[in-house]
């Protein structure tokens, strides 16, 4: 299995921990993620929301690095996905946005050709690896673990774009989690958003949004898994801005997968963490 | 807000209105009922007292310009489509907030944040600096370095879509 990364902005530039254990895992599931030479920011949701052809001409140059590399993009942001998802959904089904995109990208030297598919670390874990293979890979599991599993948005919505799991009762990362010993709980509010974009508009919404679900999983399990940045960031920056801090550790899915694994925590970046995570080595076994 | 006023449509309104049913994804913006499952959704809107998609969609009908695009309201969205999925008449207040977005921004008034998050983009290719500081620190964390966008051509789709012009990048 081979894949071009897409790590994308927030991820290459403020969590080392995602990114190092994104890679590490897909290693030991013998999944290859080449880099993508060129490639930058995927356009930013806010673009779909202010320019349609911006929003798909940036997409387009990203995915046409991906077609000329011959290789489907996984992407570790949930924003990236849902916007490299619809642009190239609609790239492909539309001929004639599809010429003038191209005709946007002349001078990039890029032209979209709508051969490559993009998928998120998580659907691609499901979809191509398997359950199964995670299972067996786990082999320091996790015992008594109790994990609050918080998908976000873009990975599951729009459904007609993204088209995976059901975004009213997903299951895809509960089940990932369940494979590797510890247990996904449920919990009120568990498919809430982060409101992490409005971090730049108004940040004390997005903290007050950010600490209601901390301070909720904090009843219900001992550590709250990501898979996407801005939520991990929300879920993270939150407990700095308030007194009474919950101390919830926010953990990046390839993190608890690794540590199953039996990945060293040094190499899945688990000391930059900014709330302390040791209790998930504490639930290991041996 | 100051206290609520009568609204009285005029004109302008009707203009304003047409406007924003011309704009791609706001067409069904006249099937909405004012159910409010929006609004009672919405993680925005539970703890945001001036927030409430339904109040946009109703704003959006009587072609109340300055309420909608003053201020902050329009960029508070969050943009996930909860209120997208569960609206019974497929109206999608999150594609409304989209239309009015992109009514603000053909007259530059994009929210200050935006505008500098279209800066960074255009000059560098990325929305954060990834520059050599950077690559060192991943280079410590033992990760390689990182993609080098090619900035002139982001730069270069921004200018040929007009996008650069309109927010006032340039």
């Amino acid at each position: 299995m081979r894949y071009a990364l897409f790590v994308g902005c927030t991820t290459l530039s403020r969590l080392p921990g995602y990114e190092k254990s994104a890679r590490r895992v897909a290693e030991k599931l013998g999944v290859e993620l080449v880099d993508m030479p060129g490639s930058g920011c995927c356009g930013t949701t806010y673009m779909e929301t202010l320019d349609h052809k911006t929003f798909l001409a940036l997409a387009a140059r990203n995915i046409a690095i991906a077609e000329e590399m011959g290789l489907d993009m996984v992407t570790v942001c949930n924003g990236c996905t849902e916007v490299l998802t619809k642009a190239n959904k609609e790239l492909k089904e539309d001929p004639e946005l599809r010429r003038e995109v191209n005709e946007i990208l002349a001078d990039t030297g890029k032209q979209f050709r709508g051969t490559q598919n993009v998928k998120h670390y998580v659907r691609m874990l499901r979809e191509d690896v398997g359950l199964e293979r995670i299972r067996a890979a786990s082999v320091k599991p996790f015992r008594g673990l109790r994990v609050g599993a918080h998908y976000g948005c873009h990975l599951l919505k729009p459904r007609e774009v993204m088209n995976f799991d059901d975004p009213e009762a997903p299951r895809s990362l509960d089940e990932l989690i369940d494979a590797t010993g510890a247990v996904s709980v449920n919990y009120p509010n568990k498919l809430e958003c982060c409101a992490g974009p409005v971090m730049g508009i108004r940040e004390n919404v997005t903290w007050k949004v950010g600490l209601d679900k901390v301070q909720t999983v904090k009843k219900y399990a001992d550590i709250l898994v990501t898979n996407c940045p801005f939520c991990y960031l929300t879920y993270e920056r939150c407990q700095f801005m308030t007194e009474n801090s919950p101390k919830v550790p926010v953990v990046h899915i390839p993190q608890l997968l690794g540590l199953a694994m039996g990945i060293e925590p040094d190499d899945l970046g688990i000391g930059s963490n900014k709330v302390d995570a040791s209790i998930m080595m504490e639930k290991q076994g041996a | 807000m100051t206290e609520a006023e009568e609204i009285r449509i005029n004109e302008e309104n009707k203009e304003f209105r047409d406007q924003v049913l011309g704009t791609p994804g706001a067409e069904k913006l006249m099937l909405c009922y004012q159910c409010g499952t929006c609004s009672s959704d919405c993680p925005i809107a539970k703890r945001v007292r001036e927030f409430r998609p339904r109040n946009i969609a109703r704003l959006a009908m009587y072609g109340q310009k300055e309420r909608l695009l003053g201020g902050d309201l329009l960029w508070l969205c969050a943009g996930c489509y909860t209120c997208y999925e569960r609206c019974p008449q497929e109206v999608h207040v999150s594609e409304i907030v989209s239309a009015l977005r992109k009514l603000a921004l053909s007259e530059g008034r994009v929210h200050p944040t935006i505008k500098a998050l279209m800066g960074s983009l255009s000059e560098m290719g990325y929305v954060y600096e990834i520059g050599e500081f950077e690559n060192e620190m991943r280079g410590e964390d033992g990760l390689p370095e990182a993609p080098q966008p090619d900035a002139k051509a982001v730069e270069a789709i921004m200018r040929r879509t007009g996008l650069l012009g309109r927010v006032g990048g340039e």
